[in-house]
């Protein structure tokens, strides 16, 4: 239909526009001649009526061709009027249609908005009904539920009761108010009356029942009423009072093992352990009744109990360990060895003073301790999260953070938590003490034995550092264990590595006659910073000899140290990564905490490398540079301004270089022995530095003939082969100055320096400058100065 | 610690009674938080923050100590590597101010003779309930030859100024130490580069 209304205002449109053009032409045509009849009246020239009769033609032409064009369309406006007045009787059929459908639509909504509502009505309908039903259902349980507690209540058969309490305890409150309001109110009144009569009849049996179980400790009967609580909506109450029960098993059994350990009966073995022993009994006790008894909460009581059920525990967990942590402190006169402790390390002369190994069981004891309490703090975290978890699977966020919460608070701030922490709070003072005094013992006790690279106190001492953060490690408390590694570090950085500063300050004795003097001034030294230090201390002073050791020995312990450190360091991370794979201490915050330690205590290390440093510097410039000068001063008394003759008798007997070498052979040789390798070769890598530097500049006080400079090269390669022998540092390097020095020396004229420098080099780099290969080329004498100067470098 | 990403390291150690918000400054100043409720500190805590001053990365490890008696020996273990302590006490709390010369006496035994000390009154948020007056600190810090600035963890007054300004020291320190002594025993924030520069101070 619609395409038939376009097409008709199509058709029309065009009609109207012919007509329209039509209209307009015929009156241009009549009107708007070009020429008005009047302009022809007036002509009077032949040529212009001509000329005015052929522009009247031309417009006739014109008018006749246009009204031809319109006749021709007149055809095919015709057979569009045609189509037009065809279409006519079909517009009237559609507009019939159209209305007839208009008609049923309307008809049709109406029917659906007639069955709709019914629905809905039946829906409702329907509905009630069930409710109806339901209501009808719980009026007949409470019918039997009144029946049922009656009889169960009659028969004692209390699980029965309670099971017809929690039916009616879980009806729906609304629609028992509902059935009271309606009109059988007399006979449910009377059944909910007879109900709640029944329910706290049945509450106060069941309390009293378990009471009297709990009195009785009849674990059997416990239980049964432990399960009716929840039936009644009891489950706090009832977890309270088998939390009771619990406890008055817990407390009597604890108690009887304290006497059982203050009595004394245990084997001596143990004895030095019984506090911690009976915590470890006590704790495993409460563990263990906790793993007894979780699946009845569990089941009975639903997830998320074991929280207050374990809250409970605690506070007679916590009563328990205080107790014996009680005792423990009295008979082990904790607190007073702590203060003896704490007063002879604020003041050093204090008169009274408690030795090391008293501490040692003590210190074991409570590190035992601590490591139990943390032990049982991790299983319950472990429990409780566990159960938490599953109960809180859907709740919200916020009861999660709640719980979360709750927990922390129980485990950090509980008694037992308290007491720890305090016992570790004087047992980290004690540990320190125990670790400074030993420390200071092994020093005092230092001996070494011939042949050993090292003395008695650096083993010792490590040993004794070890062995106190080990024991600090055993305790599980990251806190403590942090403590004594800071300790550790004060005690090597300061305690001892001043004893090896000390013993490197009191030098090297020399030994050579010119050097009796500097030996003379460092043992006066020495005896000065010996009374210093307020005690005599004869070592180093018997006899040079010892005193020569001595100090090869405290350069071998440093470096002994440094190296142990790293050892140290490397030990502990491993056990921290042991005890952090067994769950202990909370997660990142603890390893970062132990890292930050560890690393204070690496960096120890280096300061005993430097100290290395210093010690090798003095030995070197103490020892072997008062020996060395004066051995390449001889070169001086060697002339090198020599002709055939002397070169062939030096060829024959070596005027300088060997008698170096054996000299330089002999001074190490004692080093090599009393220094570890490492430091050796440090040392002579040092001598070599000296010996380089030294000889260059003798070289500049001498004088050179062509052979004299052949002499000096035959020398040199001599030196530095012996001293490539004694080392592993590259030596070349070292003599690179010495060795150009040599080139420039042998050259046969001042010119032929030019094939070796600039473009010429090659791979050789100058380690000269140009000023000083003049300076070289002017020791020859048999080389002019003019033409040095001569010389573009 | 091969790659080391920062210019100085320094550790700074928070001391002073309990409840007095050690833990509350540092949470403020590391995390920007001021968590409410909070347990009392067990041990000790640590946190670390790396400031940008003056074009000089610096990484501040922070200790926030327990106030509490039981744990002073732990903490006591930290005052010896500390570059610098923040001494801090409660503005509403005369107990925590009285404690103070306590504080002095442990930090002259225990920590390194070069240590800084900025003292600090926590809690000026709670102006109505102040029991130190501003001035009587302020004459206790100059007596003690500290710095002194009060600070609010909850309005987070101050808080990022006491860390910043306590940092630009440290750096000065570390640089002048470089110039003094080259080569004795060096500290652990250590400067490289070797300038003087007018940093921020204090007041």
């Amino acid at each position: 239909m619609q395409e038939l209304v376009t097409e008709v205002t199509c058709l029309m449109f065009v009609w109207v526009n012919m007509s329209e053009s039509v209209a307009k032409k015929r009156s241009g045509s009549s009107g708007l001649s070009a020429i008005s009849r009047e302009t022809i009246e007036n002509l009077t020239e032949l040529d212009d009526l001509e000329r005015v009769y052929q522009q009247l033609c031309d417009e006739e032409k014109q008018v006749e061709s246009e009204l031809e064009s319109l006749v021709s369309q007149q055809g095919n406006i015709e057979t569009k009027m045609l189509a037009l007045q065809r279409m006519g009787p079909n517009l009237q059929l559609i507009e019939g249609d159209a209305s007839q459908l208009s008609g049923m639509i309307t008809f049709t909504c109406s029917l659906a908005e007639n069955v709709s509502s019914k629905v809905r009505q039946l829906d409702l309908a329907k509905n009630r009904l069930y409710q109806a039903i339901q209501r009808a259902d719980d009026i007949l349980d409470l019918k039997f539920c009144t029946d049922g507690v009656q009889t169960a209540l009659w028969n004692e058969d209390y699980e029965q009761a309670a099971a017809h309490v929690h039916r009616y305890l879980s009806l729906d409150q609304s629609v028992i108010e509902l059935s009271r309001q309606g009109g059988e109110s007399s006979a449910v009144d009377a059944s909910l009356a007879l109900l709640q009569e029944a329910e706290q009849r049945l509450k106060t049996l069941v309390k009293e029942r378990l009471d009297q179980a709990i009195t009785a400790g009849d674990l059997a009967q416990v239980e049964r009423f432990f399960k009716i609580f929840p039936l009644l909506g009891l489950h706090d109450e009832g977890l309270a009072r088998f939390a009771q029960y619990l406890c008055t098993q817990l407390a009597s059994k604890a108690e009887e093992n304290l006497l059982l350990a203050l009595g004394g009966d245990l084997g001596e073995r143990r004895a030095g352990l019984m506090f911690a022993d009976t915590l470890t009994l006590l704790l495993e006790g409460i563990a263990r009744i906790i793993e007894t008894h979780q699946p009845i909460v569990e089941t009975y009581y639903g997830p998320g109990r074991l929280y207050t059920l374990i809250r409970h525990l605690q506070v007679e967990c916590d009563r328990q360990a205080e107790k014996i942590v009680d005792k423990f402190i009295q008979q082990r006169d904790y607190h007073n060895k702590f203060q003896i402790v704490q007063n002879s390390m604020i003041r050093s002369m204090s008169t009274e003073k408690i030795e090391p190994r008293e501490l040692d069981p003590v210190l074991l004891e409570v590190t035992v301790m601590n490591s139990r309490a943390e032990l049982y703090l991790r299983f319950l975290r472990r429990r409780i999260s566990a159960d938490f978890e599953v109960g809180d699977a859907t709740a919200p966020k916020s009861t999660m953070q709640e719980h979360q919460q709750g927990l922390e608070k129980l485990l950090k701030h509980c008694l037992l938590s308290r007491n720890m922490q305090e016992l570790i709070g004087y047992y980290i003072p004690m540990e320190e003490y125990y670790m400074r005094e030993t420390v200071n013992k092994a020093v005092a006790m230092d001996t070494y034995e011939k042949g050993q690279l090292t003395s008695s106190m650096v083993d010792d001492s490590f040993y004794i550092v070890k062995k106190c953060i080990s024991r600090a490690l055993s305790s599980s408390s990251i806190d403590c264990l942090c403590a004594m590694i800071n300790h550790a570090t004060s005690v090597l950085e300061t305690d001892f590595r001043e004893v090896l500063y000390n013993k490197l300050r009191q030098g090297f004795p020399a030994t050579t006659l010119q050097d009796i003097q500097r030996g003379v001034s460092s043992a006066v030294s020495l005896m000065h910073s010996s009374l210093q230090q307020g005690k005599f201390n004869t070592l180093g002073i018997e006899s040079a000899e010892d005193a020569k050791a001595s100090f090869l020995v405290t350069l071998n312990n440093v470096e002994v140290c440094s190296e142990n450190i790293i050892t140290l360091k490397k030990n502990l991370e491993n056990d921290c990564a042991k005890l952090f794979s067994q769950g202990f201490g909370s997660g990142e915050q603890a390893q970062a905490k132990i890292d930050s330690c560890l690393s204070d205590l690496v960096s120890t290390s280096s300061k005993f490398k430097d100290l290395l440093q210093e010690g090798l510097t003095e030995l070197n410039s103490t020892a072997i540079k008062p020996q060395v000068k004066p051995w390449i001063s001889n070169f001086l008394s060697v002339s090198h301004n020599i002709e055939e003759e002397e070169f062939n008798e030096y060829e024959a007997n070596d005027p300088w270089v060997q008698q170096f070498i054996v000299n330089l052979e002999q001074l190490m040789a004692e080093f090599k022995a009393g220094l570890s390798p490492v430091i050796y070769d440090t040392l002579t890598g040092l001598m070599t530095s000296l010996i380089s530097l030294e000889l260059e500049k003798t070289v500049f006080k001498c004088t050179f003939s062509r052979l004299g400079g052949l002499q000096f090269d035959k020398e040199l390669r001599s030196l530095v082969a012996y001293l490539t022998t004694v080392t592993t540092w590259t030596i070349r390097d070292k003599f690179a100055r010495l060795t150009q020095m040599g080139t420039i020396l042998n050259l046969e004229r001042v010119t032929e320096i030019l094939d070796y420098w600039g473009p010429n080099s090659g791979p050789l780099t100058w380690r000269l400058t140009p000023a000083e290969v003049r300076q070289v080329l002017a020791l020859r004498i048999d080389f002019r100065s003019e033409d040095i100067k001569r010389l573009r470098l | 610690m091969s790659m080391e990403d920062y210019d100085h390291l320094f550790k700074i150690v928070l001391i002073g009674n309990a409840g007095v918000g050690k833990t509350c400054l540092v949470r403020r100043f590391t995390q920007g938080l001021f968590p409410p409720g909070q347990g009392a500190t067990i041990g000790v805590d640590f946190m670390i923050k790396t400031v940008e001053i003056r074009g000089q990365k610096v990484k501040l490890q922070i200790w926030d100590t327990a106030g509490q008696e039981r744990f002073r020996s732990i903490t006591q273990s930290y005052y010896r590597s500390a570059n610098a302590l923040i001494l801090t006490y409660d503005i509403t709390c005369e107990d925590s101010f009285r404690c103070l010369p306590e504080w002095l006496r442990e930090i002259e035994q225990y920590a390194n003779n070069k240590v800084i000390t900025v003292l600090v009154g926590n809690k000026i948020d709670l102006a109505d309930k102040r029991e130190v007056s501003r001035q009587r600190a302020e004459e206790f810090a100059e007596a003690q030859n500290m710095h002194y600035l009060e600070t609010s963890a909850k309005e987070a007054d101050n808080v990022e100024k006491l860390f910043l300004d306590l940092a630009c020291e440290l750096i000065q320190e570390a640089k002048q130490n470089v110039l003094v002594n080259n080569d004795v025993s060096v500290m652990p924030g250590e400067g490289r580069s070797i300038s003087y520069l007018n940093c921020c101070s204090f007041r």
